[in-house]
């Protein structure tokens, strides 16, 4: 594992020195949940199989730093196929976006139970009228949650109206006590 | 008259109508005001019986006539009592149309008014802004995406319907401050793309930005709410207070992860729950060696729970490395046997390996019972001993009883003595102790006294500024929504003049009534003196016929006299008729005089030449249509 590794993050020593920096942050910024380098920029310098390998193993490389905190010797171990240069250039870019890496893997580890809320969109609407009434003038609340569940996002989409938000404020309001109880 | 022409104005403006500046009174209205304001005050009223009205007068003579039948049939139809014809709006007089517009202005809906005074609040001012919008944009019609224009693209175009979904966005934070390594900065300046370039979609910037702001806000305040609470009470800086509760939270879920680990060892089988667990456990280890090395989950496990040194690390890689190299020299049946050997032997192991903890549990018990009873022997072995020396002693010392008797008493008495001196030496020493620990323990209360005021400060002070910013906001807002009512307001039109012009008017009228009745006294005082004044002269002549009579007929110029009297008396009465007379003239000729004002001011002259013409008008446009039914 170790010598493929040391193989992959060698591969970027293909990459000329000025385009490194940019490189590395584009896959960092993959790992904090923006978009990913993109193959068409980097073509001209590894195949395909090349560009698996080293997208795959310079985040795996990344995530391993951060995630566990390893000492100096270490990295320089893993780091030993590539010029000094080029390690220099890898802990720069490491140290800068350091605080960003860790706030994502901390989001990943909160993120742990088996489904989670991701995200949740509101709107809210004013029905002008019913199919029985000719004025009706109802706000309706239409709640978005996306829980991921197993890896994949099954959006759920509930409509309320204003009683039955506040049982619902209500029962979140409880089920926040409890937490904060917990700390 | 032009005060009321003026509030008259006014409330056919709010209605609707449009009248020049330039106007000031009723006289000056056309015969189009007129008519626009009578439709539109009859379509505020009463919106089903004016519908079939235009306002603009129409050019057509017949057209006209029709048009003012039916708006006097209408104004009829509302109640109104005085004379209302088509004449009234074609071919107006001042006094007609003032009552008739009074009449229509004291008809218009109050609230409709009232309402624009009144003080919104500000559910009123947003659903009422919540209504003109989408009046205003159903008014618009659906223009195709190429046509639109800045304001359409905004309430057409499909970007509404795009969910809010923010995503995380990279932002530099304070470049100034101290504590922020150069790589970071650097990265800042370098490589940080814009915020707009973050995102996919350029639909979700605002949701992005939106939500990052929330987050920042919210993340404060909790931390402020928290501090207050929790924070202030436990007199530690914000620092240790973060540190402390980082500790204690690290160690909570370090004792459930391992209490959960040791109930995975001990029932060795995977309910759905822990399974859950034991996934989330794999997850946490790079991505890369997950797939490898399944069997050894425990082994995952541990690695979490427990600080791993780092030849085991090695020894993993090592191995994970190997059947990487093999997978990819060999084929996958090898691999295949391979991996369930592997399994296989990974169980032996792990079964071994449990055997031996077994074993190691029970050594370490009949260790520590083994400790134990040495221990205990041990402690009895030391307490014969002790008694063993002094029953030797006692045998020494036996022979000589006497005098080591009393040796023993003057010993006993000089430690006895010691003891006494001691204690003493002790007193003093403890009394000077006591003394410092209660001036300690004093000056210590009186400090923790002085911190919990302080503490007490701090959070009254906290409350506070809570409060002042509260009150601010809220000063803020009704300031906010104060200015907005204001701008909303009328400016011309001020409540309290008219109040102060009716109360004048009222103040006005009294003086008049009361000048009335003066004058009204007056005159029923001069009746009554004209009265007395007649009596008087009627008795004094009846008088003075009786004695001039009596004396007539024995002397002839008394009878001449007699006569000269009776002709004055008839002079006088015809001068007194002829003065009454006058004055009714007088009264006839002023009544004469108002009810030619009255027909000057009907305009009926002009009135007259525009009905000859209105008239020729019909009469052509007659001809006009006979000679098109001729030719037809």
């Amino acid at each position: 594992m170790e010598g493929l590794q040391l193989q992959g993050l060698g591969l970027l020593s293909k990459l000329p020195i000025d385009r490194c920096p940019q490189f590395l942050h584009n896959v960092i910024d993959g790992i904090c949940g923006q978009a990913y380098p993109r193959f068409q920029d980097y073509g001209g310098v590894w195949n395909l199989k090349e560009w698996l390998q080293v997208l795959q193993d310079t985040e795996a490389f990344i995530r391993a730093v951060v995630g566990k905190d390893e000492p100096q010797e270490q990295l320089d171990n893993q780091l030993n196929e590539l010029t000094a240069e080029y390690q220099g250039v890898i802990l720069k870019c490491m140290k800068g976006r350091k605080p960003e890496i860790k706030d994502a893997l901390l989001q990943k580890v909160c993120a742990m139970s088996s489904a989670y809320l991701q995200d949740f969109d509101w709107q809210l609407k004013l029905a002008m009228s019913s199919d029985k009434l000719s004025t009706l003038q109802l706000p309706l609340v239409n709640l978005d949650l996306d829980i991921v569940k197993n890896g994949t996002m099954t959006p759920i989409s509930i409509e309320m109206n204003k009683e039955e938000l506040q049982s619902l404020i209500n029962s979140l309001e409880a089920a926040n006590k409890v937490v904060s109880q917990l700390k | 008259m032009e005060e009321v022409d003026r509030i008259l104005i006014h409330s056919l403006r709010t209605c609707g109508t449009e009248i020049p500046e330039e106007v000031q009174s009723v006289r000056q209205f056309t015969t189009e005001i007129i008519v626009e304001a009578v439709v539109r005050c009859l379509r505020v009223i009463n919106p089903s019986v004016a519908s079939n009205l235009s306002h603009v007068l129409p050019p057509g003579m017949s057209a006209r006539f029709r048009i003012g039948t039916s708006l006097a049939q209408a104004c009829q139809d509302l109640g109104y009592n005085g004379e209302v014809g088509y004449q009234t709006f074609l071919y107006s007089s001042e006094p007609d149309i003032r009552a008739l517009l009074i009449f229509l202005a004291e008809k218009l809906p109050r609230h409709s008014q009232e309402d624009a005074h009144q003080p919104a609040g500000k559910s009123a001012v947003l659903q009422r802004e919540i209504a003109s919008k989408i009046k205003q944009q159903l008014s618009v019609p659906w223009i195709p995406p190429m046509c639109r224009t800045a304001a359409a693209e905004r309430s057409q175009s499909m970007c509404l319907s795009h969910r809010f979904q923010g995503q995380l966005l990279s932002l530099a934070g304070d470049h100034s401050a101290k504590s922020i390594p150069p790589e970071r900065r650097e990265y800042w300046e370098k490589y940080l793309p814009l915020v707009n370039m973050q995102l996919p979609h350029s639909y979700t910037l605002v949701a992005s930005l939106l939500e990052r702001n929330v987050l920042d806000i919210s993340a404060v305040q909790e931390w402020e709410a928290e501090w207050k609470s929790q924070g202030l009470a436990s007199r530690l800086s914000a620092e240790e207070y973060r540190s402390r509760k980082r500790q204690r939270l690290q160690k909570r879920i370090q004792d459930q992860l391992r209490q959960c680990n040791q109930q995975l060892l001990e029932n060795n089988t995977l309910s759905a729950a822990t399974q859950d667990f034991v996934d989330m456990l794999k997850s946490f280890t790079v991505e890369g060696e997950t797939d490898q090395n399944k069997g050894s989950r425990f082994t995952h496990a541990k690695k979490f729970t427990h600080q791993q040194d780092p030849q085991v690390l090695n020894e993993q890689m090592q191995r994970a490395a190997e059947s990487l190299s093999r997978k990819d020299a060999q084929n996958a049946d090898t691999e295949e046997q391979e991996l369930t050997s592997l399994q296989q032997q990974i169980e032996l192991i792990e079964q071994e390996i449990q055997g031996l903890t077994e074993s190691v549990k029970v050594l370490h018990l009949t260790l520590s019972q083994v400790e134990e009873e040495t221990s205990k022997m041990q402690q009895g072995c030391k307490e014969k001993e002790d008694v063993v020396r002094v029953k030797k002693r006692a045998v020494e010392l036996l022979p000589d009883a006497e005098n080591n008797l009393t040796k023993l008493q003057a010993m006993i008495d000089s430690s006895t003595q010691r003891l006494v001196n001691l204690a003493g030496q002790w007193e003093s020493h403890r009394v000077r102790l006591v003394e410092e620990y209660r001036e300690l323990r004093r000056v210590h209360q009186e400090k923790e006294d002085e911190s919990s005021r302080w503490m007490k400060d701090v959070k009254d002070l906290y409350d506070k500024i809570r409060a002042s910013a509260d009150e601010a906001k809220r000063k803020e807002e009704l300031y906010k929504q104060l200015v907005s009512e204001y701008e909303s307001l009328p400016k011309e039109v001020s409540r309290a003049a008219y109040t102060q012009r009716i109360l004048e008017i009222v103040s006005n009228i009294k003086k008049q009534k009361e000048d009335i009745t003066k004058i009204l006294s007056d005159t029923k005082e001069l009746q009554k003196e004209i009265n007395s004044l007649t009596g008087k002269v009627d008795r004094t002549f009846v008088v003075t016929d009786e004695l001039v009579f009596k004396d007539a007929k024995k002397d002839e110029t008394v009878r001449k006299a007699y006569k000269y009297l009776a002709a004055l008396h008839e002079n006088c009465a015809q001068l007194i008729q002829t003065i009454q007379d006058t004055g009714t003239i007088l009264r006839e000729i002023r009544d004469l005089e108002e009810q030619i004002e009255t027909e000057t001011a009907k305009k009926t002259l002009s009135n007259l030449q525009k009905i000859l013409e209105d008239y020729k008008a019909i009469k052509q446009e007659n001809t006009l249509l006979l000679g098109r039914v001729r030719e037809a």
